[in-house]
This record gives C-alpha cells, structure tokens and sequence, in this order.
C-alpha cells in the first residue's frame, strides 16, 4: 500500500512538475496563432523526454554517476566546457526566465509591478534550497502544480467544437496567416520546451542525491512514463484553450496576462485563483530545479562537492554557485528585459543545445563498462538513434529559423 | 604543464565561441526580423496592435462579467498598453521618404493614438472611486479604435 502511493504521488508529482514557464508560454503562443496544427510536436517531444529520462534515470542508477559526471569522463575536458558553456548558459537563462515568470504570475495575483516580486521570488528559491527537503520540496511545488489541471477542466467549459479541433491536430497545417518558416520556428521552440535539458540534469542528478539503485528504476520508469505523457496532455490543453479563445478573437499571445483569459473566461474568478496558484508552483518548481541544476553541472563538472543533502560549507562552491546564478537572473531581469521574451529564446536554444548532452548519455547508455548488464535493449536503441537524428535536426534548423523569421515575429 | 595549459587554453576559446554564437544569433535575429519598407512595419506593427487592442477589450469584458479581478485586468490592460507603446515607438521611429508612406505613418500614428487613450481610459475606469470614466468608455474608445485600425490594415493589404 505504501508503494502504491509512492508510486502515485511520483506520478503526480511529474504530471504537475511537467509544465514549467516555457511550457506555458509557447504553448499559448503557439495556440494563439497556429490553433492546434503544432500538437504533434509536444507528441513527439513527450515521447522524446520519456526515452532521454529514462536513458539518464538508468545511468544514474547503474554507475552511480550524474549527467555532467558522465559528460566530462567520457568526452574529456576539452568537449566538455564546451558542453557545459553551452548548458549553463541555456540553464541560466532558463533560471531567468522561471523567476520572471514567478514574478509575472504575483503581479497577476496583486498588480504589484513585476520587478518587484523579482528579490522576493531569488530569496525565497534560495530559502527553500537550503532549508527544505529534496523530497518534500519536488512533492509540494509538482502537486501545487497540478492546479494547472485547470486548463483542461476550462477546454470543457468552453464547449469547443470538438470536430474542428481534431481536424487540426490531425490534418496539422499552416494558417493563412503564417509562414513555413515560423510554423517550423515554433515546432523546434515547441520540441525544446517538452525536452528541455535542466530536466535531465536535475532528475539524474536527484536520483544520485537521493541514493537511486536499479531496484527504484521500476518506480521512476512508471513516474516518467506516466507522468510525462499526462503532462504533456496538460500542454495541449493550454494550446488548445489559446485556440478556442484567443486565435479567433486575432489574439497573439507576447505576455502571461493573456495566457490565463482563457482559463478567466471558462470558468470564472474560481479558475483565475487555481491558474495563478498553479502558474506560481510551476514556475517555483521549475526555479528551484534549474537553479539546482546549474549548481549540479558546475559542481559535477570541475569535481566539487555538490548535493542538496550537504550543507553550504560542506558544498561550498556548489551553493555560492546557485547563489550567483539567481544573482545573476535577478539582474537580468532587472535590465527590464522582457521575460516572456526570455523564455520564448530560452526554449529555443534548449532546443540547440539538446545533442550536446542527448549524445553522451545515448554512448554511456549503451557501454557495458559503465552499465554493465543495464545497458540499452535494442527497442530503445532504435528508439534513441531516432530521436538522435531528430534532436539534431531540430538543433541545426533553430539557429537558421531564428534569423530567417526574427524569432517567430 | 604546458601540454595541460594549451588544452584548457582550447577549452576556454571554445566555450567563449559557444558563447559569442549564442549571442549573435540573439543580435541576428533581432535584425532579420525588421521589414524593408515603411509598409511592411506599419503592417506589422498594425497586427500587433490590434492584438493588443483586442486583449484589451476581452479583459474589459471579463471584468465587466465579474470573471477577472482588479489585478488581473489592470495588468492586462497594463500589458497592452506596453505593446502598444513599443509599436508606436517603432512607427515614430520610421523615415518615410515619400509622401504616401508619410500619410500612412500619419494615419497609423493617429490610430495607435487613439488605442493608447482607449486602454488608459479602461485603466482609469478600473482605478476609479467616483464611477467615471466606465469600463464602457474604455471599451468605446478601443472598439472604435479596432475599427480604424482593420480598415487601414486592408488599405496596406493586410489579412
């Protein structure tokens, strides 16, 4: 019985910790403008998510090692910084993006200016960091997050017309209105906010924190498998309300206030309070984690202490790390830059950065040196070397996309 | 030890080139997306516009429903108002040489104007303690704004 709830509170945890800010907004961006044509693309982003966590998961467990462990003893330091640079970088971004978000979904609550809510937002992060369980810290912001089950609960209310919605999902193509270029702009923006990297970072490195052997791999393959794919219904859900309100009242989604009207409109002040509780537990959730991951790649990488479980002055510079990262976001975001704006480039060039660590953990998955007889079967392996050949396309194209269409504008 | 330095030397070039690529594709993107012609950026600026005009006035009526706090609908409609500022900047900031682009920056111009003074209006109503302006005041000034901003879109041959 205790294992059954284990098991349905890692689900739900994972259904409510899936969403984060970039989720949110491209999601609506991206029903407000192209209704639910790009809905095969959270598809083949969940399915995609699911294989890298699991892969990851795997690799946690059977070596004992977390991503960036793994990434610099097998490519060696030179590959490596590069890797890292170019992870930390998206990371920090996307840590800026999370606070702002944070901080837009308080306004929303209170019409107390954004900028505000931004020192609120870094200090109470770095509190919870430090003072509050790995375990009670992802249980409480993933199931505060479930809120956001709103937006589904809201599609209903709105009585759309079924039939017109299925035919965009499953005849997907580009609005009048639109471009090629930015239906595909969005499609990698899409597939880098389902499978963004700090998710795998953290969640390998949380399973090294909390002591993972192959016997909890059952549990986390249920908790990904499961919850990622219920998760991702929630994302279409939030397209899917964009589409039914906002795209035909010729409402282009540039701010968070516009994501929630929908949810507003359906069902009321009720639905506004669970929207902003969720918007705010997701966007915590997801700043804590990706705080946590810049700390987990720096620490991991240079061989520093690392670990929520130790104290700062046992982990040091794994901490002040974390404490210059939020630093670092807290004024970005001070500049006034938009943080919506943020997110949308952030998603993108999770996007870009995706093979740089997909790549490593595919190699040590399938080396017997580091996995012994845990290595991948040859259905993941066919499954894998196909999402390789989409990963990589979805990076190669987001940069030429990006200049080609002036970020999907 | 010089072997070691080189390499980490290498490392630390090929990190900074991972970060400078970041940032220009940043810049390069911010660029390729200006429009060419005095048109084609009163067009775009026209679609965000009436974007924003259009948010606007769902707020409005979700207020007016009893669907959307006060907080909620002021930074809505503060939102707006940020968009709509930044659109008009654009067009201000625009150099017709010929004297049908300079009509058709004027005429934008005049209905962004007009966007601007509907959302401060709705703003005010919100903020308001004696009932005036109303919502619907707000909601007037944006409808008609919305109004003039689609025929001039149709005039510069926008959907």
């Amino acid at each position: 019985m205790k294992r059954l709830l284990g098991v349905a509170l890692g689900v739900l945890t994972a259904i409510g910790g899936f969403v984060d800010i970039g989720d949110l907004v491209t999601n609506s961006v991206v029903g407000s403008r192209f209704g639910l044509s790009l809905v095969w693309v959270v598809v083949v982003g969940v399915v995609g998510i699911c294989v890298f966590a699991n892969m990851s998961g795997r690799v946690a467990a059977a070596s004992g090692r977390a991503t960036f462990e793994v990434i610099r003893e097998r490519l060696g330091p030179r590959a490596g910084l590069a890797n890292l640079a170019a992870s930390f970088l998206i990371n920090l971004m996307t840590v800026t993006a999370e606070i702002g978000g944070i901080a837009l979904a308080l306004q929303l609550a209170s019409s107390v200016q954004y900028l505000l809510w931004v020192p609120l937002a870094v200090v109470a992060v770095w509190l919870v960091i430090w003072r509050v369980r790995f375990s009670i810290m992802e249980n409480v912001t993933g199931l505060l997050g479930l809120t956001l089950i709103v937006f589904a609960v809201a599609l209903f209310l709105l009585k759309p017309d079924w039939s017109s919605l299925g035919a965009q999902v499953l005849a997907p193509s580009v609005p009048e209105q639109e471009t090629a270029a930015s239906y595909w702009y969005y499609a990698v923006a899409l597939f880098g906010a389902a499978m963004t990297p700090y998710e795998v970072f953290f969640f390998s490195s949380g399973a090294v924190e909390e002591g993972w052997t192959i016997k909890d791999l059952i549990q986390s393959r249920i908790n990904v498998l499961v919850g990622f794919p219920l998760g991702g219904l929630l994302s279409v859900s939030i397209a899917a309300c964009a589409t039914v309100v906002l795209l035909p009242a010729g409402i282009a989604v540039t701010s968070l206030s516009q994501v929630i009207l929908p949810v507003a409109e359906a069902a009321g002040k009720v639905g506004l309070a669970f929207v902003l509780i969720g918007i705010v537990a997701a966007t915590f959730g997801a700043a804590l984690e990706t705080t946590l991951s810049s700390g987990y790649t720096l620490a991991q990488f240079f061989g520093w202490s690392w670990g929520k479980f130790r104290r700062p002055a046992q982990a040091a510079r794994f901490h002040l790390s974390m404490i210059i990262c939020l630093l670092s976001g807290a004024a970005v975001l001070a500049t006034g830059v938009d943080p919506v704006l943020v997110t949308e480039y952030s998603v993108v060039f999770s996007a870009i950065a995706l093979p740089l660590t997909y790549l490593p953990i595919l190699i040590v998955a399938n080396d017997p040196q580091y996995m012994g007889e845990h290595v991948n079967g040859r259905p993941v392996n066919v499954v894998a070397m196909i999402y390789l050949v989409i990963i990589l396309a979805a990076s190669l194209a987001a940069i030429p996309l990006m200049i080609v269409t002036g970020a999907g504008s | 030890m010089a072997k070691g330095s080189q390499r980490s030397r290498t490392a630390l070039r090929g990190a900074c080139f991972v970060c400078a690529g970041v940032a220009g594709a940043v810049l390069l993107s911010g660029c390729a997306g200006a429009p060419g012609s005095v048109q084609d950026s009163v067009s775009t600026a026209l679609k965000d516009s009436s974007s924003a005009v259009a948010t606007a006035r769902l707020a409005l009526a979700l207020d007016a429903g009893g669907k959307l706090t006060t907080a909620a609908t002021s930074t809505t409609l503060d939102d707006a108002l940020k968009e709509l500022e930044t659109t008009r900047t654009t067009v201000l900031q625009l150099s017709p040489t010929v004297q049908d682009d300079r009509e058709t920056r004027r005429e934008a111009l005049t209905v962004l104007d007009e966007s601007i003074a509907g959302v401060t209006t709705a703003q005010d109503a919100i903020a308001s303690t004696d009932g005036s302006p109303t919502l619907q005041d707000g909601d007037q000034l944006l409808e008609n704004a919305a109004g003039r901003m689609a025929t001039l879109k149709t005039q510069l041959g926008g959907p």
